[in-house]
């Protein structure tokens, strides 16, 4: 067995729409594997085939070197999943939802509850343990139900989109978590819509779009591939002039946004201070410059098609 | 114990059942308020049914031994809709994925529920025939014919509630397996010889209530709580809860374990 999470030309269909059209996913023990992607690009769908909640139409799948539909049963055993939407019982407070899974788990009363009280404690959620879940705000229900999915020390966990919706200090947390559990030996496999998460905890990244993979790789080929920053100037005017000592200090062909507005991909921070040299010498006011991170859209876009990212090298 | 391989862990599948029938009970404990579901609705079926019904015909006491039978009935099964709503709950919160995910065996959930709603469905005939025994109504039978009644009401009622997890494991809400419970609930319970004899309905109703099930039901109930001759009514009530478990805890099982969505 050399991958932890192994998948090959994954279909699922809805109806005669393609919720996967054939991808392939690798991810050797103890790695984190980022699964990047709009809406609607298929990363629930790829998660639940994954977790053996639903069965692919085609492909094949094997979590912990088990086949998800010949032996999900064995599957089960080494999985901890934390869904899209938070899955825990809200008539239920924090604390019994995790004694609850303990004891499913086959765990004893005792050792139960010094897991839940663990977990509570690694998790912030002391004060709210004996609530209702029912009355826990968006982001403590996301840990809680992160929490519940870790109760079996799951050798490979799935996450969907493990931080939406959580504010930035719980998005820390949450990231050193994933961290702690794949230091611990885990393996993870985290969807996320944010570059910047995956950048942050994915070994290697795959990027899907209408369920198929767009692009893959470690983050940083991805990033510079992607061109990571842009530089964005709007001239007053003499917009081709700008045009031109764009293109000459970058060596790259600026793309030509509304109003106007030109950016290229930014390399080297050395590019922009020569850049606005160059304007100013050449008597170019600008009304407008910023540095931008590429959204997801964006380099998306670099990603998916090279003609576009305006490279001229 | 050792039937289901995939049942895992060091307990089987029937602890995990009831280690879910607690998590299903534990609600009650939590939030008391619950309770009052459990408590107000026989009662009020009883002031209602025995009480004013009772009052309108000219003797009470001979109506009270009628309908009380008929309400503890009528209690019984109308409080198996819970169990398909807190599936169809389940489902909707996505608390099943998770128990689909993990490795338990695939009965367990469904197992808990019905074991759990099986307790409450006794303490809320027990709170209706507490009712009524305060509102008039006297057991009249031996004390183990009665115990029968009331054990016969309760496997019936188990049977049922594997109908109505199918249809909460079916719907795609809960408000449409609420609307679907009912709509099996009412004709069932409303048009038995439960609270009025056949022989006096008027052409089809009449038919209906005379092949209806429930029928048998609340006749075997009310024979062996007030000493009257069971007759049949005792077997075909038998052979209707045998033949509805047979038929439906394997299409429960099996709308649990398909693969939804
Ligand atoms: N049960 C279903 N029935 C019909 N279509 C579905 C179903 N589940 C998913 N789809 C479709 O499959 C496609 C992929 O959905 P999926 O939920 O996997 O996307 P996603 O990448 O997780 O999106 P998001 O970021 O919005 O969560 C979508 O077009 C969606 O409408
Ligand atoms: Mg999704």
């Amino acid at each position: 067995m050399t991958y932890a999470i192994e998948a090959h030309g994954l279909v699922k269909r809805y109806g005669d729409k393609a919720a996967l059209a054939g991808i392939d996913l690798a991810a050797p023990p103890g790695s984190v594997l980022g699964v990047l992607g709009p809406n609607g690009a298929g990363k629930t769908t790829a998660v639940r085939i994954l977790a053996t909640l639903v069965s692919p139409d085609g492909g094949r799948a094997a979590v912990g070197g088990h086949d998800v539909v010949k032996a999900p049963a064995e599957v089960r055993k080494l999985i901890g999943l934390t869904g899209q939407y938070a899955s825990v019982d809200e008539k239920l407070t924090g604390r019994q939802n995790l004694v609850m899974i303990g004891r499913l788990l086959g765990m004893g009363r005792t050792e139960a509850r010094g897991r839940a009280a663990a977990l509570l404690a690694e998790f912030g959620l002391e004060d709210a343990a004996d609530r209702a879940a029912g009355s826990y705000s968006g982001g403590m229900r996301r840990r809680l139900d992160l929490a519940v999915s870790l109760v079996g020390r799951p050798s490979i966990v799935f996450m969907d989109e493990p931080t939406t919706g959580l504010d930035p200090r719980a998005r820390a947390d949450l990231w050193r978590i994933v961290r702690e559990q794949v230091a611990g030996g885990a393996t993870v496999l985290l969807t996320t819509q944010y570059l910047e998460e995956a950048d942050q905890l994915a070994d290697e990244i795959v990027l899907i779009d209408h369920g198929l993979v767009a692009a893959r790789g470690t983050p940083r080929e991805l990033k510079a591939r992607a061109g990571d920053r842009r530089l964005e100037i709007r001239p007053e005017h003499d917009t081709e002039k700008a045009e031109l000592i764009l293109a000459e200090v970058t060596g790259l062909t600026p793309h030509r946004g509304e109003n106007g507005l030109l950016s290229v991909p930014l390399l080297d921070s050395a590019v922009s201070p020569a850049v606005f040299r160059r304007l100013e010498e050449a008597g170019v006011a600008l009304s407008e410059h910023a540095v931008r991170r590429p959204t997801l859209d964006e380099a998306f876009l670099a990603l998916t098609d090279t003609t576009t990212s305006g490279r001229t090298r | 114990m050792t039937a289901i391989p995939s049942a895992g862990g060091r307990r089987g599948a029937l602890a995990q059942g009831m280690t879910l029938a607690w998590r299903s009970l534990v609600p009650l404990r939590n939030e008391p308020g619950r309770l009052v579901q459990f408590l107000l609705q026989p009662i009020f079926m009883v002031v209602v049914f025995v009480l004013m019904f009772g009052a309108m015909s000219g003797d009470p006491e001979h109506a009270a031994r009628y309908l009380m039978p008929g309400v503890l009935t009528q209690v019984a099964l109308i409080s198996t809709n819970t169990t398909g709503m807190n599936l169809a709950e389940d489902i909707v919160n996505g608390v099943f994925d998770r128990f689909r995910s993990m490795p338990i065996a695939r009965s367990a959930p469904l197992v808990g529920r019905v074991t759990a709603d099986a307790l409450t469905t006794a303490v809320t005939i027990l709170v209706a025939l507490l009712a009524g025994i305060a509102a008039g109504f006297r057991i009249t039978a031996a004390p183990l014919d009665a115990l029968a009644g009331l054990a016969l009401l309760l496997l019936f009622t188990l049977a049922l509630s594997w109908v109505s997890a199918w249809l909460g494991l079916k719907a795609k809400s809960v408000a449409s397996m609420q609307g679907t419970a009912t709509a099996v609930l009412l004709p069932l319970t409303f048009g038995s010889s439960a609270f009025i004899p056949p022989d006096n309905l008027p052409g089809v109703l009449r038919w209906w209530s005379s092949v209806n099930p429930v029928s048998h039901l609340a006749d075997a109930v009310r024979a062996l709580l007030t000493g009257a001759p069971v007759g049949t009514h005792v077997w075909i009530t038998l052979a209707c809860a045998a033949a509805v478990t047979a038929c439906f805890v394997p299409l429960a099982v099996r709308a649990y374990t398909r693969r939804i969505r």
